[in-house]
């Protein structure tokens, strides 16, 4: 397999691997080792000034409106799938909070350049993130 | 510059030997011995054919066979699909069951899903947790009807050395079966007598030898008369069994190398040997690790390791500027495609996904197999730590 300049470096300097947990800490996962490819995203999600003071508790409030200010991943997959889990990781940070990737899987796929053989493992790391980041928006 | 990475893939290719190269370099120019084989009515033809000829007589000798029962092919998977369409074809009328192992190369088993769907019965043997075939699973398997009977003799994957003089002997009484061996991966490794282990058909290679790569030889016995259908059809070379025009560099090639491979056999097997325990001694430090085949049973250049924790695609990635090695996975699917062969010894599908095969060769030294254990097993704890394993 040949892999593009953007994927050896992202696999290569996985630096957000790792978890992490706390009050503005929400975790999503999708996949499965047993099926050989497993993505978790844990990602912190800072509350707009406005919308801390909304409400009398956490309970009912909501962090959409918030902001992304660190991401860690696991993942147990191909290069292509560490290295797309890296790159967002280190992207996000600083994106509005919503339940859905930064761009499409087909620009991910572009961007890798992964062979559409394998988009489904892409899947797996979008599913992944949306899990983190629904978790994250929505009014618990 | 950087290094180059230390090279533990023999078992898929193997560099040409030196001297291989420079025979055949004698067989392409205009002061060589360029000329068609066939061409017999000149010098150039005559020269090239004694060198064929003296080519053949070495494959022969490598393999314990007579010269006349050598028919050049383009290498194994050529040979392979010969000698099973071949022989299903010759004798359709007196049976249409065959019988074959689920560890056998895709070139074997390819050929035989095609003839399953032309009508043929095919059993498929399952190897045990070794990834041996007992010679008894042969016998229960054997029907009345059964025309060919097909066992690699050393597995390309795991190393296993399969009793093909007891299947052959099977295969003998039964009147019927005849026995075809795919040995691709024997030369230079383990002795194999063609004559006295009483073997029908037997698949051979050169890029697995210090040979090149495009060559290769289906020996057909002579001693039980045995006949196959060709798949080519044309100038009618090799006894008409395959026509089209020698390649005499790619023949002299091959002879070249296998009159090599047999020299001081039993030494390089055990240097081989010990420098393949020192590499399973540094890798199973790492714990989470897992020997697939026996050991007792395999030849001593291969070693196929299943790692937990990691995924198969990604260990390659992460070591391959500092090792070249196989994985047992196919890559490049959605869906995981494990190691058919680890899955039939009974590895599962997590195990069967992350293996390495490490396979050492003539030019193997104990400097690589340190770079292998150092590049392997940073790579297998940073996985994991990514994995979270």
């Amino acid at each position: 397999m040949i892999y593009n300049e953007l994927t050896r470096t992202c696999f290569e300097n996985a630096d957000c691997a790792g978890t992490a947990s706390g009050p503005d800490w929400f975790r999503g996962e999708a996949g499965g080792r047993s099926r050989g490819t497993w993505v978790q995203f844990d990602v912190q999600v800072k509350l707009e000034e406005g919308n801390a003071d909304e409400g009398n508790s956490d309970e009912g409030r909501s962090k959409e409106g918030g902001t992304i200010r660190s991401v860690r991943f696991l993942a147990f997959g191909c290069p292509h799938v560490i290295a797309a889990a890296q790159w967002l990781a280190e992207r996000a940070v600083g994106l509005p909070a919503r339940a859905q990737l930064p761009e499409s899987v087909q620009s991910l796929r572009r961007r890798f350049e992964v062979p559409i053989e394998k988009l489904g493992r892409l899947l797996v790391v979008e599913d992944a993130w949306v899990a983190a980041l629904r978790g994250a928006t929505r009014a618990d | 510059m950087s290094t180059p990475a230390a090279y533990l893939d023999y078992a898929a290719t193997t560099p040409v030997a030196p001297e291989v190269a420079g025979r055949m370099a004698e067989c392409l120019t205009l002061e060589g011995a360029f000329g068609n084989p066939s061409s017999v009515n000149h010098d150039h033809g005559e020269r090239a054919a004694a060198l064929v000829e003296t080519a053949r007589a070495q494959v022969a000798a490598a393999v314990g066979a007579e010269p006349d029962e050598v028919v050049w092919t383009s290498g194994a998977t050529e040979s392979n699909n010969l000698a099973i369409f071949g022989i299903a074809h010759y004798y359709r009328d007196s049976g249409q069951h065959i019988v074959t192992a689920r560890t056998e190369h895709k070139s074997v088993l390819d050929p035989c899903r095609e003839l399953e769907r032309r009508g043929w019965r095919v059993t498929y043997l399952s190897p045990g947790p070794d990834g041996v075939v007992e010679p008894g699973q042969v016998a229960a398997a054997l029907q009345p009807d059964t025309v060919l009977v097909s066992v690699m003799h050393v597995n390309n994957e795991i190393g296993t050395v399969q009793d093909v003089a007891a299947v052959a002997a099977l295969c003998a009484r039964s009147g019927n079966a005849r026995l075809h061996v795919d040995a691709a991966q024997s030369v230079g490794k383990r002795a194999l007598d063609f004559g006295a282990m009483g073997i029908d058909l037997l698949s051979l290679s050169a890029h697995k030898a210090y040979g090149p790569k495009g060559a290769g030889a289906l020996v057909v016995s002579r001693r039980r008369s045995v006949q196959i259908t060709p798949l080519l059809y044309g100038g009618g070379q090799e006894r008409g069994l395959r026509s089209g025009t020698l390649a005499t560099h790619q023949a002299v090639g091959m002879g070249t190398a296998f009159a090599l491979a047999g020299v001081d056999l039993t030494g390089e097997a055990e240097r081989v040997g010990r420098l393949r325990e020192l590499l399973w001694e540094g890798l199973s430090a790492l714990g989470g690790v897992h020997r697939n085949g026996a050991a007792a049973r395999s030849v001593p250049h291969i070693l196929n390791v299943s790692f937990e924790g990691v995924e198969g695609e990604s260990l390659v990635a992460a070591v391959r500027t500092r090792v070249a090695v196989s994985t047992g996975s196919a890559c490049t699917s959605a869906q995981r495609d494990a190691s058919y062969v680890l899955r039939a010894l009974g590895r599962d599908e997590a195990l069967a996904e992350s293996s390495l095969r490490f396979s050492l060769g003539r030019y193997s030294s104990g400097a690589d197999i340190e770079t292998a254990v150092d590049a392997v097993s940073q790579a297998v704890r940073r996985l994991r730590r990514i994995s979270g394993a």
